[in-house]
């Protein structure tokens, strides 16, 4: 029984971390219709900006947030607005592909620079952890988990309480429109692409704090994920990629207990598919853009 | 209903109470009627009617709610359009749909190699599309791109295309919408030659003057329900009709 | 319809309902009649496809077998290029988890070599039977998704296999990886070595430009373009739209579970990470991309020049390779988006040659 409680608390804090992957995934899928394979790479930078502020001037991560953010943005924004832009109308194996070349030179640099070995961020109160019961919660993660269920919030408020936020939902939904209405959307585009850039990083620099990343197996581990629990929460629906990160990360730390091996990746592989098929728009609510018709 | 078309043999079409809703909206409603085999059948109404809802039901592309539709006397409700299509059933779309990524000819090759009493190789489906490209009056077109082609042409492609899989029912989607009086006429003609070579036709139109002078049996369609259905002469002086639909411009000009 | 004397009315009728009436032609009529159309004029692409293999198969004697190696992995991906291309391309259903029947071809072949110890030649077609049902059986639901979501789909399948492959230790050895007997009594079918390889996977490539070009210039492959271009259209035509997805489906995993087969067999031991590496899928794609999809020479040009240039980069570049490749698509994706081959057969026809055009084409 304490078994189950402590992978369940586990599953909570993680499933928090990987919707804060995820959230800023389903963003832009939901409002470009561009599927970023880069997604990982992104966080894995934010990441090393983490590290190094932490490394040089014994910056704590929660401190490094802000700058982390502002500097993904900025990256994300040119990113969007010289390259992604440049193919947005294509057919989709083209955005797949020009945003998995995009990873493999963003991952490339990054190996180069940093070598390919595991990094940590080291704070006082990473491995510290407090006990409820039985169950064994690290403060980290706790943070983390909070952080991660404010930003979403935030972001959804953003997107239904602001111009910007509506802007961005009226070109999602309809470009031409937006466009009529005076809305610049490779502008828009820019400015969606380098809050899930932002995102991304900021996810990075949690993933850095409670855990450990590498530019090698981290960033397909972390775009599998973001794409496992979009679809579950359907594409641009800010709580569903909550919802959705959450019934991921508990899946997989009970799945872990019960099941040997990694049959647990196997089943998380078929419940996508299950869900593709039989619900598109998403196990948890309703997509908000699920129901446009691809070209 | 207002009255029950005669029928001059067994009807190749019948369409049995046939519903269909999306949502809260009833895109047809218990609309019932059966096609003869040799006749042109205009259905028209107002935007949103449900016209092309209608074709789209009968030519499987769409699910009906509720009823039946009878092809030569068989069920074929909810079956899919290939299907429809192997009974001899052909449709143009009102928004038209050709292959982009081949040239004209092999559009209307596409309709010649499948369906039924299809071509048994593409060299002979490509020399039955040069026929009906000359048929329609695009031949010069055979080896352009559809993209390159003007409204009334596209729409002569659509047409080529439901030919070539070789239809004993054809329906037509507005395929006069937008055409000037001029190709209106030649469109007319056309339609003459298809019954005469044995095609049975059901046409929706906007275009109310054009559909009245060729339908032998009109339906007219209102919010999804049938408003009237009868002959040309016995429409043109229904009050109902004249008061929903043709309102009091057509009055005046006729 | 241009307006048409009275008397022609009557002869178009009549050609009408001859149109209408159809062309009944047995068999034999159309056999005879494509034997009588063969002209050297229209038979030069498979003349030309004999003598680059008859090249092929002579340059052989004069290689290194280092040199045999990599023109094996240039045929290989000839053929897995060509198979994507029937799915992504003609179709235009983009798999990103054609992998899934490499994968499976190669384990089918090891289990059955090295549990069974069944002979290679039996084992291949196994593959091949196993790609086809495995196509049949994610294919049918996969095939109702559109855009994204089948890509996603077909992904998850690729990832969701592999881990299937990995925890059933038992039969597959799990990560432990699988072992091909190649030695002594131990092995059902000899090993062929570099010089046998190279005329194995020389054969698959040919084969599957063979069927990419019988296919596309049948009723068949008209029926994928349509299938492509519009299903609705095509449905109205009476082109029965799932049965070609699942059947273009299944010859491209066909192809693939073969050239899997071959692999396995060729590296004797492998892991389930070598065999269902995204990278595959990922190659095929950009291979067509690079080319130009729908047609069979862009896929065969980007196979071959992406291969032979991922080569060069890997024994010249050591550890930049991967960044220059990585960069290498994102300038095929944003200036070539057409592909190489229609790029110039465009630009030739209209006697222009502008990169900007092809950045228009899809920018915001």
């Amino acid at each position: 029984m304490t078994q189950f409680a402590q992978a369940a608390a586990y599953g909570v804090v993680q499933g928090g971390l990987l919707a804060l992957v995820a959230v800023g995934f389903s963003l832009v899928w939901g409002i470009m219709n561009v599927i970023n394979l880069s997604h990982g790479a992104f966080a894995v930078t934010g990441a090393y900006v983490a590290w190094l502020l932490n490394q040089h001037f014994g910056l704590d991560p929660f401190l490094a947030i802000p700058i982390v953010a502002v500097a993904m943005f900025g990256f994300g924004y040119v990113i969007q607005r010289g390259l992604i832009n440049l193919v947005v109308n294509a057919p989709i194996f083209l955005t797949l592909l020009l945003t998995f070349g995009l990873s493999l030179v963003i991952l490339n640099i990054l190996q180069l620079l940093f070598t390919a070995d595991d990094r940590t961020i080291d704070t006082s109160y990473a491995s510290q952890s407090f006990v409820i019961g039985t169950v064994n919660v690290p403060y980290g993660r706790l943070a983390a988990f909070f952080l991660a269920v404010i930003i979403t919030f935030a972001l959804a408020a953003l997107m239904t309480r602001t111009r910007l936020g509506h802007a961005i939902g009226a070109t999602g939904m309809d470009r031409g429109a937006a466009r009529l209405m005076g809305i610049r959307a490779r502008h828009i585009y820019a400015v969606t692409f380098g809050i899930a850039a932002a995102l991304a990083g900021v996810a990075g620099t949690m993933i850095a704090t409670v855990g450990s990343f590498n530019p090698t197996t981290t960033p397909g581990q972390l775009t599998l994920d973001a794409f496992v629990i979009s679809v579950l929460g359907g594409l641009g629906n800010m709580y569903g990629a909550l919802a959705g990160g959450l019934v991921l990360g508990i899946a997989e730390s009970i799945g872990g207990l019960l099941l040997t091996g990694t049959w647990v990746n196997a089943i998380a592989m078929a419940v996508l598919i299950a869900t593709l098929i039989i619900r598109p728009s998403g196990l948890i609510g309703k997509a908000q853009y699920g129901g446009r018709v691809e070209v | 209903m207002i009255a029950e078309p005669q029928t001059v043999s067994d009807p190749i079409l019948e369409v049995r109470n046939l519903s269909k809703r999306f949502g809260g909206l009833w895109a047809l409603r218990d609309v019932s009627f059966s096609v003869s085999e040799g006749q042109i059948v205009g259905v028209i109404g107002q935007n949103g009617a449900g016209k092309t809802t209608l074709i789209n039901v009968i030519t499987g592309h769409l699910r009906p709610t509720s009823g039946q539709v009878l092809i030569g006397g068989q069920d074929v409700t909810g079956q899919h359009p290939w299907v429809i299509a192997h009974d001899r059933v052909a449709r143009t779309f009102q928004i038209v749909k050709p292959f982009r990524g081949v040239t004209v000819r092999e559009n209307v090759a596409i309709g010649a190699m499948h369906g039924n009493a299809h071509d048994r190789t593409v060299r002979d489906a490509l020399a039955t599309a040069d026929e009906l490209l000359a048929l329609v009056g695009i031949e010069k077109h055979a080896h352009d791109a559809p993209s390159q082609l003007s409204v009334a042409d596209a729409r002569r492609l659509e047409l080529a295309k439901a030919l070539a899989s070789r239809p004993k029912l054809l329906f037509l989607d507005e395929v006069m919408a937008g055409l000037r009086s001029q190709e209106i006429a030649t469109a007319v003609e056309l339609i003459h030659r298809l019954r005469d070579s044995g095609i049975t036709i059901v046409a929706v139109e906007h275009v109310m003057k054009a559909i009245v002078s060729i339908s032998d049996l009109i339906l007219v369609l209102h919010h999804g329900s049938t408003l009237a259905m009868g002959p040309p002469a016995e429409i043109l002086s229904d009050e109902r009709v004249i008061e929903v639909y043709l309102g009091h411009r057509y009055r005046k000009t006729s | 319809m241009s307006s048409r004397g009275p008397q022609s009315v009557s002869s178009s009728t009549d050609a009408l309902a001859a149109i209408l009436q159809g062309r009944q032609r047995t068999g034999r009529e159309v056999v005879v009649d494509w034997v009588r159309s063969r002209t050297l004029a229209n038979s030069w692409p498979a003349l030309a496809g004999v003598a680059v293999i008859a090249l092929l198969l002579g340059l052989q004697q004069l290689i290194e077998p280092g040199t045999m190696r990599l023109l094996s992995a240039v045929f290989m991906f000839v053929a897995l290029a060509q198979a994507w291309n029937i799915i992504g391309g003609y179709t235009g259903y983009a798999s990103f988890g054609q992998v899934v029947f490499f994968g499976l071809g190669a384990y089918v072949t090891a289990v059955l070599m090295n549990n069974y110890h069944v002979s290679f030649w039996v084992a291949m077609p196994a593959a091949i039977l196993g790609g086809v049902l495995f196509a049949v059986l994610i294919g049918v639901p996969l095939l109702r998704l559109r855009g994204h979501y089948f890509a996603i789909a077909t992904l998850g399948a690729a990832e969701g296999a592999r881990e299937v492959i990995n925890n059933m230790t038992p039969v597959t050895g799990g990560g432990l990886g699988i072992t091909i007997p190649t030695f002594g009594d131990q092995a059902p079918t000899a090993y062929f070595g570099k010089p046998g390889f190279y005329v194995a996977f020389l054969v698959l490539a040919a084969a599957s430009v063979a069927i990419s070009t019988l296919l596309a210039r049948s009723r068949f492959g008209y029926a994928m373009v349509a299938v492509h271009e519009d299903e609705a259209a095509a449905s109205a035509v009476g082109i029965n739209t799932t049965v070609v997805k699942v059947v273009a489906f299944g010859v491209s995993g066909a192809i693939v579970a073969c050239a899997g087969a071959f692999y396995a067999f060729q590296q004797i031991e492998f892991y389930p990470t070598d065999v269902f590496d995204p990278s595959f899928t990922v190659l095929m794609v950009i291979m067509v991309v690079i080319g130009g999809s729908g047609s069979v020479v862009g896929p065969l040009v980007g196979a071959v020049g992406l291969e032979l240039l991922s080569q060069f980069l890997r024994v010249n570049l050591g550890t930049y390779n991967q960044l220059i490749f990585g960069a290498i698509i994102v300038v095929v994706v944003v200036f070539f988006p057409q592909g190489v081959v229609n790029f110039f057969r465009d630009a030739w026809m209209a006697r222009r040659f502008s990169l900007l055009d092809n950045i228009r084409r899809y920018r915001l």
